[in-house]
């Protein structure tokens, strides 16, 4: 009897499991091929209990993912998001900072499912522009516009956030430009000045070489590091605009101009000479592999993104007296502006999902980001929020900040300005250009020939 | 003592096979430099301060024991993380082991008509990349309401590891004799029977390295905690690490600090796991 | 035979069959939830243009699919995770059964080599990938010392594209070594007390209880632990994406790193699930067909 008994039960379950799986695969599958409806916001889970009326006295949940993870930056922002809410107290925000890395595949798995959080950084650029193409952030013009709000801030950085005449993001973060970052006491030693122009900057390098110093400290792992030095030698030789016209297609612009393949033959000219360190392709900055140079006198200077500065007070602040800066030199007979710079000016963008049930609500807690206290708060912790006027404390901040007001370019990173296929592209072709396993036509032509792709 | 009783053994024995014991003891002391010179680094590292790294060089001795990281570390979250990584990794590694060794005895001790096909697609699973399930089974947690809550780990844990652990013990279970069973089967055991009374204990080496071997996988793992779970509350240790991780830069030092502390608990199950793997136990579990 | 045999035989398999299906269910309907569907889905995404966040996904057959049959990248990364695979169970597995016969000889008195020669295996890749990021710095890491020591220059490993997918093999063995140590002395382990003895009072030597007869009785243990390596190493991820991201000049891509790119990354979510069906077909296919080769030439 029993076995009779125990095929039936096993014939049962397999049906049961069967109808199981099958069950689950259909209703994945209605929730996927169904390109989620715009209102279907019933499953919005990162949002929490969402209430779709923001009007009558209910308590309205809003999500804000942030990545300014380290200690003070996230208590900056959190004090700025509890005035919020001691102001607006029908408003609950659900702050939650994470890593970089993290948040850019956690973002890609929301934004893939429509379950973005109703506030989130970026870094403005493609990514930005195919957020709002695929009508995922909010048109805040409307808002920023209202009261004058916009004129705030720095020009350079609402046009980093505009397209298609629509403001799409707020720069909130810092404002950043790339910059030659020198170790005084390895200047001094060697009696280097501060070079004005490129052939002082390569008879500089010559020196520190004798003298068994690496000139330039790269860690080009990754990529975007090396990229700069490539940006600010196409910018000084072509000018502002054989890029932005290479990117958009316009003006008969292309990736083969003359300005990339002699900013590449100048790279490979250093590389030859031995200007970099060495092993530098396989070294990560985010591992501070570069600084460690620096810091030990190894290498003499580095072509960074002025958040060094913040760095390097809070992972090795004796070092900070020992610290130089100055901007990248002048190219003899090239075309571009000596002031131009290569940089952010807002570093993190935050937009509003276009899910976000109260879209005014979000904006308003955006501004508490930038209020009087806020804005104090980030200048103490060595920033620059990209707004008019502002007073820094820092000397070496004030240089980086004149800098950046004086120029009359700003050239944003190209891999955050490309949409992201040709940014990566970008910085693949760019290792490749320091790793000395493409010449300077040949990455000129790869990066044509996806351009124009793209281009259709 | 160990010393003492190596020399007595070696005294017995020839110069050649002397020569070869010095030889496997070094290499064996070579790989015991090797396999925990990182580790030591790690630990190392947690006692530094953060200037040190970079001043002193990575692998230098710290200037002082510093034991601000691990205050930090602590009061941070860190003690929700782990108790949450615990209850996952048990109730995961509970289910895994049990379901696993359902399977793995059908595939190693029955024989019928789709067996090898039915096996087939469970080896398949072994080839399924993680990164590609993120997005489905991110839905999937969403409409079952299990978003953010620890217990969304516990599915992909066990559907994640079932495939190998399935596949290790098939192999195990094929290397025990068969007439163990056979006599087993005479005396008047059903096969389920069979299984809990023979071919588990036997397994028990098996299922100690699965045991094992599944519970690093899943107290490191980090993709599906970064996806399925959001408030820091629900988070599991793998991490804590945001903290400590900036846009621009790196914490090392607290890092190292949190990974020590990570590692540690597992250091502590391994030892005392580590003895399901002497040989001679499952002796006496059978006879008994 | 008899007709009442036939019966019971019969009776019997169907016995076989639903303790069969009783066993495993439980493991299927987890499979079924939660990995049938997911490679379903990616092979459904691999016929579309998709950028993971437009509300558009275009159909657009098999032109993905084409692409990756014409994409030197993608070909380069399955090169290079076949010489991982080769290396792979070339290194670690030897060492591992080394390792393994080492601690079941010298058994409870080795515990500390056990748990030392155990720790790789424990620690997370944000660890390993930022100390070994360090060992092999040129300037401040533990191998140009030791080359400049034996009379030779700074070496470069991470950096050079022909020595970077080697060095961060060395790294991947290092940190599953002692898997498969202790998979193996748990193959040694269940092999019954008795046959060791037997072997010994035989006359034999150790070197030949293992190589004579543990060895053959761990035929199953030995050919699975080749194809877990070999599984592993198509599907690797963590170490590499941690220490090189690919690079330089794509000379460490692995199939996982380059679909991990597309679909996280580039923002191409159609072109990543392409690579990753694609991945899963040849991951399945290889370690099905190794299975079969390996069983069979076990059996002769």
């Amino acid at each position: 009897m029993s076995r009779k008994v125990m095929s039936k039960i096993a014939l049962l379950v397999i049906i049961a499991m069967l109808t199981a799986i099958l069950g689950a695969c259909g209703g994945d599958t209605g929730g996927t091929t169904t390109t989620a409806a715009p209102g279907e916001t019933t499953t919005k889970a990162p949002d929490g209990s969402e209430t779709t009326d923001a009007g009558n006295g209910e308590k309205v949940t809003l999500s804000f993912w942030h990545i300014q993870t380290q200690e003070k930056q996230a208590k900056l922002i959190q004090d700025s998001i509890d005035r919020f809410v001691a102001d607006n107290p029908n408003y609950e925000v659900e702050v939650e900072p994470m890593q970089n890395d993290a948040f850019k595949t956690k973002l890609t798995v929301a934004l893939g499912s429509n379950t973005q959080p109703d506030i989130f950084p970026h870094w403005s650029g493609g990514p930005m522009i195919e957020y709002a193409e695929a009508g995922k952030i909010a048109d805040l013009t409307e808002y920023m516009n209202k009261d004058g709000y916009v004129d705030m801030f720095m020009p350079a950085g609402i046009s980093q956030a505009t397209y298609q005449d629509k403001i799409w993001a707020m720069p909130v973060e810092n404002l950043a430009v790339a910059m030659f970052f020198y170790n005084k006491q390895v200047f001094a030693d060697n009696g280097i000045e501060i070079p004005e122009t490129l052939a002082d900057l390569e008879a500089a390098a010559e020196k520190l070489k004798a003298a068994g110093i690496a000139p330039f400290s790269l860690a080009n792992k990754t990529k975007w590091t090396g990229s700069m030095y490539y940006m600010y030698l196409v910018d000084r030789i072509g000018g502002a605009d054989v890029f932005a016209n290479a990117a958009t297609r316009q003006n008969d612009g292309t990736f083969e101009a003359e300005a990339f393949t002699k900013a590449g033959e100048k790279i490979q000219e250093w590389v030859n000479k031995g200007y970099f360190n060495e092993g530098f392709n396989g070294l990560d900055e985010d591992s501070g592999q570069s600084r460690a140079l620096l810091y030990s006198g190894q290498a003499a200077m580095t072509l960074m993104g002025s958040w060094i500065v913040s760095t390097i007070t809070s992972e090795n602040p004796d070092f900070l007296d020992n610290l130089g800066v100055f901007p990248f030199p002048a190219v003899e007979g090239g075309k571009g502006d000596p002031s131009g710079t290569v940089g952010t000016v807002g570093d993190n963008f935050y937009s509003i999902s276009s899910e976000c049930a109260d879209i005014e609500g979000a904006f308003t807690a955006l501004t508490y980001l930038l209020d009087e206290q806020a804005i104090k708060d980030r200048v103490a912790d060595g920033k620059i929020p990209p707004i008019n006027g502002v007073q820094l404390e820092n000397p070496m901040m004030q240089t980086v900040l004149d800098l950046a007001t004086k120029a009359k370019t700003n050239q944003l990173w190209y891999d955050q300005y490309l949409v992201p296929e040709m940014g990566d592209l970008h910085k693949d072709t760019s290792q490749e250009l320091f790793g000395l396993t493409k010449t300077p036509e040949e990455v000129n032509a790869i990066m044509e020939a996806k351009a124009a792709e793209l281009a259709g | 003592m160990i010393g003492s009783k190596l020399f007595r053994k070696i005294r017995r024995v020839s110069p050649l096979g002397m020569l070869l014991y010095l030889i496997i003891g070094l290499a064996a002391l070579l790989w015991f430099v090797i396999a925990g010179m990182p580790f030591f680094h790690m630990v190392l590292s947690s006692f530094k301060e953060q200037f040190e790294i970079y001043n002193n060089g990575v692998f230098a001795w710290p200037e002082g024991f510093y034991l601000e990281n691990y205050k930090t570390v602590l009061q941070g979250g860190f003690t929700t993380y782990l108790i949450n990584s615990i209850i996952v990794v048990i109730t995961s590694l509970i289910l895994i082991l049990f379901i696993s060794a359902l399977s793995a005895y059908v595939f190693s001790r029955l024989k019928f008509k789709l067996r090898s096909p039915i096996y087939a697609l469970v080896v398949a699973c072994m080839a399924i990349p993680i990164h590609v399930t993120l997005i489905p089974i991110y839905m999937l947690t969403q409409r079952i309401g299990l978003y953010d809550n620890i217990f969304a780990l516990i599915g992909p844990y066990v559907a994640f590891n079932l495939p190998l652990s399935i596949f290790i013990l098939t192999g195990f279970m094929m290397d025990i004799p068969g007439d163990i069973e056979e006599s087993a089967e005479i005396d008047g055991c059903g096969k389920i029977m069979t299984f809990f009374r023979i071919i588990l204990p036997l397994s028990l080496p098996g299922m100690a390295t699965l045991g094992i071997y599944n519970s690093v996988n899943m107290w490191n793992e980090f993709s599906f905690a970064l996806v399925l779970t959001q408030k820091p509350a629900n988070r599991t240790l793998p991490l804590a690490v945001w903290e400590y991780q900036g846009q621009y830069t790196a914490n090392i030092t607290m890092i190292m600090t949190v990974l020590a502390l990570t590692a540690l608990p597992m250091i502590i199950a391994f030892i005392i796991g580590q003895d399901k793997l002497v040989k001679g136990m499952m002796v006496g579990a059978v006879k008994g | 035979m008899s007709p009442a045999s036939t019966r019971s035989l019969s009776s019997r398999q169907r016995s076989i069959i639903g303790t069969a299906a009783l066993f495993l269910i439980p493991a299927f309907v987890v499979l079924g939830v939660y990995m049938f569907y997911s490679i379903f889905d990616s092979f459904r995404l691999s016929l579309v243009d998709w950028n993971g966040v437009s509300p558009d996904k275009t159909f657009v057959g098999l032109a993905n699919w084409q692409e990756l049959i014409g994409d030197a990248r993608f070909r380069l990364a399955l090169l290079n995770n076949f010489k991982v695979v080769i290396f792979s169970i070339l290194i670690q597995l030897p060492i591992g059964m080394l390792l393994a016969f080492f601690l079941d000889t010298a058994g409870k008195k080795a515990n500390v080599f056990k748990v030392i020669w155990f720790l790789p295996l424990l620690m997370s890749s944000v660890a390993i990938g930022f100390l070994f990021k360090y060992i092999y710095d040129p300037a401040f890491g533990l191998i140009s010392p030791l080359s400049r020591m034996l009379g030779g220059k700074n070496i470069d490993l991470l950096g050079n594209p022909s020595l970077a997918l080697f060095a961060v093999i060395i790294v991947i063995c290092w940190q599953f070594i002692p898997f498969y140590m202790v998979y193996f002395l748990a193959g040694l382990s269940s092999l019954p007390v008795e046959i060791y003895e037997a072997a010994i009072i035989d006359g034999a030597t150790r070197a030949r209880y293992f190589t004579a007869i543990a060895l053959p009785m761990l035929k199953n243990t030995f050919i699975n632990a080749v194809i877990l390596s070999m599984v592993g190493s198509l599907k690797y991820f963590d170490l590499i994406y941690v220490m090189t991201e690919g690079g330089p000049s794509g000379s460490t891509e692995l199939m996982a790193t380059y679909m991990f790119k597309n679909a996280f990354t580039t923002m191409r979510m159609g072109y990543g699930s392409t690579v990753a069906s694609a991945m899963f077909l040849i991951i399945t296919f290889t370690s099905l067909i190794t299975m079969n080769i390996m069983r069979r030439g076990g059996d002769k």
